[in-house]
Order: C-alpha cells, then structure tokens, then sequence
C-alpha cells in the first residue's frame, strides 16, 4: 500500500510549502509513490493517520502546541520543512526582543487578545525524525529525503560546513575577501548556492552539530564585526539557538 | 639535461604550440585575487607569476565529485563509469603540487590500485614553472625546493625576466619539435633564491617530535580557534578520502553511485553504523590531520606527506597556522625533554 502523506503549517511564510509545488514535472511522479491526504495548499480533504508527515513553519503559540501534539500522534514519520521548522527560523527573532514591544507592534490594541510564545522549532515540543533545511527548503533535498522515505532508507543530513560544497566548486572565498560569511559553521546541502553568486552564506541552513560558536564569532571579529553585531549575524536564522 | 633559453614574451607562443599537441590547462585567475587551474583557450590569460591556485591539480585525477557507476533494478544491471585516458598537459606547476602528485600517486596507485585515478592520470605531461614564496609557503622547509623538477617533463626557471627552460625527458623534447623560438644555453649561470626557514626543525627530525606530542596540550588551543569547516582537508593536495554515496532516480529503481572528496575535520568523517563517533573533537581531528601529513605515512615513506604549499593556512577562516602548530609541538617537545634531561634539545 502506498504510504499516506500530509502536509501542515504553522507559523511561516508558506514558501516551502510553495516551493514543492514548484517542482512542476517532478511533482507527478512524487505523487505516484505516495497516498497525499492532508495538502491545505494545495486540495481540501482530511484523513486521520498519516504514514509521513510534513510540517512547516514554528511553534509560537499555545495553540500551536495543541495543534503539533495531536499531529504528532498521528503520524508515524514527522519531517520538518524548511529553516522556521527545523531551527524556529526568521521567527525566532522576536526572542531576542522585549516581549511587550513585540506584541504591541504585531497586534496593536488588541496585543492582550491573543496569547504568544518564544518562537520555536518543531523539535522543541514534539520528537522530529526528519529534516529539509533552508530558507526556503531547499528541492534537491526535499527530494533526496522523499525517495530516501519511500524506499525505506535513511536520509542525509549534511552535518558538515558549507565551505565544504564551496571548495568542491572552487569559488573564490568571501570570507578570505572581508565579506562576513557564514559558511563555516552553515550545514550543508545547499551546493553553496549562495557563496556561488557571491553573497555570503546567512545561515539559512542552521548550524553543523556542536559548533565552535566562540570560534566563529572571533572570526567574524577580525573581520571588523563588534562581538554584539557577529552575535546578530548568527542569530538571523538561528535566534533560537543562539539565544546569547 | 639540455637548456634553453625562453623569452618571457616568447611564453604565449609556446602555449599556443602546446595547445595543438593536447588540451592545456594552466593557472587562471579566479575571482579576484584567487587562482585556479583551467583549460586554456586564449594564452594570454594564462598567468605565469601566481602563489597558489585554490585546488590543486589534484582535481583533474580525483574530481570533487564524480559517478562510479550507474544501476537499474529493472534491467538488473550495473554500468560502471568508462574513463578514456587522455593526453592533457599541466603547465605553470609549481614544484610542491607535483611532489603532491607524486605522493598521490603512491596512495592511489601502491597496495590497492584506483583505476579511475590511474586512467586520468596516466597519460598527464606536467610543465613546470618557478615560483617566489610567498608568507605561506614553506616546501623547501619540508625538503622541496622550488626547482624540484622531479615529476616534470619541462620545467622553466625564472632568472630576471626569462626563463631557462630545461627538457628533462623525451616526453619533453617532443613537445619542442617544431617550436622555434629556443636559444641554446651555454653555461648555466647559478644562482640562489632566498630562502626562510619556517620549520624550527630539519623535517628528517620532525617524525621524531610526533613521537612524544599526542598528548600536547597545543592540539586543544588550536581546537579553541577551529570551527572544523574542513577547508585544510579539501585543499590539501595530499589529501585523498572520499565518500560514497548513492542517488536514486524517482522512479526509486535505477540510480547512480558517487563520490565526493571527504576530510577528517569534518563530523560525519569518523561516525559509524550506532552514531558513535570515535573523533568527535575537533583536538581529536586537527591531531590526526597532522599526523597524517608528519608521522603516519611519513615513517612508512620517509618523506613528510605535507608539501608545504600553504593552503591549509592561508585559506583557514580562523587563520590556523600549519608551521605554528608544528612550531608549538617542537617547543613542547624540547620543555619536555628539559624536563627529562636537563639538556636542551
Ligand atoms: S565563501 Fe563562505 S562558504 Fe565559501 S568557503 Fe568562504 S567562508 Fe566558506
Ligand atoms: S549558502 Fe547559506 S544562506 Fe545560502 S542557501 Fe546555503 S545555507 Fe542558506
Ligand atoms: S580550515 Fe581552519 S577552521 Fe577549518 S577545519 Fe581547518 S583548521 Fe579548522
Ligand atoms: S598540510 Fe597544508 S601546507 Fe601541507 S600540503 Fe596540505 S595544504 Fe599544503
């Protein structure tokens, strides 16, 4: 039987969930392997149990964590999809400003009728089996991870730095330039896309396991950052991992 | 060894002849102050004076990443990538990245021999050129000097602003026939080119050292400093591993085996089946990384498996210095056997 599939957001931009029906001729064939029963994007239909599930977007509200809780049981495989997912994300922001002056600027008057939470990734409430990483998800590994799963196999997880992907293309270094990038601490899985055109890495892709935070903040030091402003630079993608 | 002399001016020429024997591939300029080697199309944009390409030539023999093979359940059969040898010529090579192929090819081709990097190697010509070195280089330190010619079959040396242009085999030779613009030599004049020592010790005493600095406390300080991106594994010419993965087709019953250039530095290299991970310490990892490249091969070869080209240095985004480290461990060396002895090592 085919395995059952769903697919559920929380707090985002939906650009991941964008992003896959982006695939175009990719997207048939995905379809042939898999059941899809919950698709808000993109039909309307709803089934109970799910063999794989796809999330995207952060916690960042109790209901928030109802809603993953009872998708949590459902689910026999939960994926996170995309960078607010998998690391909180852009979201994860409004963790390192005063809670207040948050609420006040998003809700306005009406700031005390809707309750809130640090902005956070799906693993901070619920277990996670499976990663797509990137801002947005990147479909090279969405698809990766998609055949890996239908075939019963483990996916990979890149724990290793962008530079990697960088020097197997040759480019030219950023950083070595005085550009501030963060390829070396950035998991890979991207093929350095951004490096590649010459735009320093951001993070999007979260961290490689246990990295030398204290490292790559003096790096980014001697590159004429104040250690407060390489601490932003980390906490652009990654606030909630970097939370000071 | 015959000698010739060669105008500077006359070097686009020679390259244009080259080009009509077999494809040449020499330093570019990449980016803007970086340097790679490509494939030649116009020899005017062929730079002669550069302090290192990016990769080595390395690239060409074992690429970044390449398919092995291909494979289809349904068909039940297995392809396995065909490389056709082929004549391609290496110019502009400093002496250490040949001495880094000759070590290569110790590691690919003794004991369990690669075929894939054997037939992209085998039919390589290699054209030497002089360098001046530059902070970072320190091969004479590690016993190459730059006019190393072993390896080469053509080999220019810079005197002033020409170059003496010596044919060092007959593979050599016959890439001159027919290029007229050669004046024979007749007394070679010597000449020294200055020399830094960066090592603090002669390389033939340095396995010696690494007997006693397993346990140095200068491998956590370096730790302290390193974000284990990896970069001085990639970039070393010496350096060899890779990893082998397998991408499947979306019909999820044909697909194609890669693989791609690994490193020690970085966390999946030492993970097996269990998620143990027997070098889970970036002190765990640069100590292995250097001993591999002054103790490991080295006591089995007698030569430092380190070319002294500098890259792991200076493209280091933490500027993790190789000659420091070996410095450091030298000088804990020495303490220790103060320590011991009382006599200055
Ligand atoms: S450009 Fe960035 S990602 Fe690329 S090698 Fe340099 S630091 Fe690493
Ligand atoms: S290079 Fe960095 S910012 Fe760009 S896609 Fe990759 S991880 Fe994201
Ligand atoms: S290049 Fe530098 S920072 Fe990166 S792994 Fe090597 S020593 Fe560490
Ligand atoms: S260890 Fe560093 S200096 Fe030595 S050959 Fe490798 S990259 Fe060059």
């Amino acid at each position: 039987m085919k395995p059952k599939v769903a697919f559920f957001d929380f707090t985002g931009c939906e650009g991941c969930q964008l992003n896959k029906l982006n695939f175009e001729n990719e997207l048939l064939d995905l379809l042939a392997h898999v059941d899809l029963v919950e698709f808000r994007e993109a039909m309307d239909e709803t089934s109970d149990e799910y063999d794989i599930t796809f999330v995207e977007g952060s916690i960042s509200s109790p209901s928030c964590v109802e809603r993953i809780h009872d998708i949590r049981r459902r689910s026999k495989i939960l994926v996170a999809l995309g960078a607010c997912a998998v690391n909180g994300g852009i979201n994860a922001m409004k963790n390192i400003q005063p809670i207040e002056q948050v609420r006040e600027t998003v809700y306005g008057q009406d700031k005390y009728r809707f309750a809130t939470l640090p902005a956070m990734p799906i693993s901070a409430i619920v277990a996670v089996d499976y990663e797509v990483r990137g801002c947005p998800m990147s479909q090279p590994d969405f698809l990766q991870l998609f055949k890996a799963l239908v075939m019963g196999k483990t996916p990979p997880t890149y724990n290793y730095a962008v530079c990697v992907e960088c020097k197997l293309e040759e480019n030219e270094c950023l950083l070595t330039k005085g550009q501030i990038c963060l390829g070396p601490v950035t998991r890979a899985g991207c093929q350095a896309i951004c490096p590649g055109v010459g735009q320093a890495c951001i993070g999007c892709r979260g961290f490689v396991e246990g990295m030398n935070r204290e490292a790559m903040v003096e790096i980014l030091t001697e590159k004429g950052l104040s250690v407060d402003e390489a601490v932003k630079r980390l906490q652009l993608f990654n606030a909630y991992e970097v939370a000071v | 060894m015959e000698c010739y002399h060669l105008a500077q001016k006359a070097v686009p020429d020679l390259l244009e002849h080259l080009k009509k024997i077999a494809p040449v591939y020499a330093p570019h300029q990449k980016g803007e102050k970086s340097y790679s080697f490509e494939r030649v199309t116009h020899a005017s944009e062929v730079v002669l004076d550069y302090n290192r390409t990016m990769l080595s030539l390395k690239k060409f023999f074992l690429p970044p990443t390449e398919r092995l093979l291909q494979y289809s359940i349904q068909k039940q059969n297995v392809v396995e990538e065909e490389i056709k040898p082929e004549k391609r010529i290496f110019f502009g090579v400093h002496s250490y990245d040949m001495q880094a192929v000759l070590r290569l090819d110790h590691n690919m081709i003794e004991g369990h021999p690669e075929p894939n990097y054997i037939l992209r190697r085998q039919d390589a010509i290699f054209i030497g050129i002089s360098f001046e070195p530059d902070d970072y280089h320190f091969s004479r330190s590690v016993g190459i000097r730059v006019e190393e010619m072993e390896g080469f079959d053509l080999f220019l040396n810079k005197v002033d602003t020409n170059y003496y242009l010596f044919i060092l085999n007959k593979e050599g030779s016959d890439l001159l026939k027919g290029f007229q613009k050669l004046k024979a030599v007749k007394d070679i004049v010597r000449f020294e080119r200055n020399f830094k020592n960066k090592l603090k010790y002669h390389y033939n005493r340095i396995p010696e050292v690494f007997q006693h600095v397993y346990h140095s406390e200068v491998w956590q300080k370096v730790a302290e400093r390193c974000v284990g991106c990896g970069t001085c594994n990639l970039m070393c010419p010496t350096c060899y591993c890779f990893d082998v993965m397998d991408d499947v087709a979306l019909d999820v019953k044909s697909g194609e085996r890669r693989r791609q250039w690994d490193g020690c530095m970085l966390t999946p290299f030492a993970e097996v089946a269990g998620g143990e991970n027997f070098r889970d310490k970036y002190e765990q990892r640069t100590r292995h990384r250097v001993y591999r490249k002054f103790k490991y091969i080295t006591d089995q070869e007698g030569v430092p498996w380190c070319v002294g080209c500098g890259r792991c240095t200076a493209f280091c985004p933490a500027g993790i210095s190789l000659t420091d480290i070996v410095n450091n461990l030298i000088q804990d060396y020495e303490n220790q056997q103060y320590a011991k002895t009382g006599v200055v090592a």
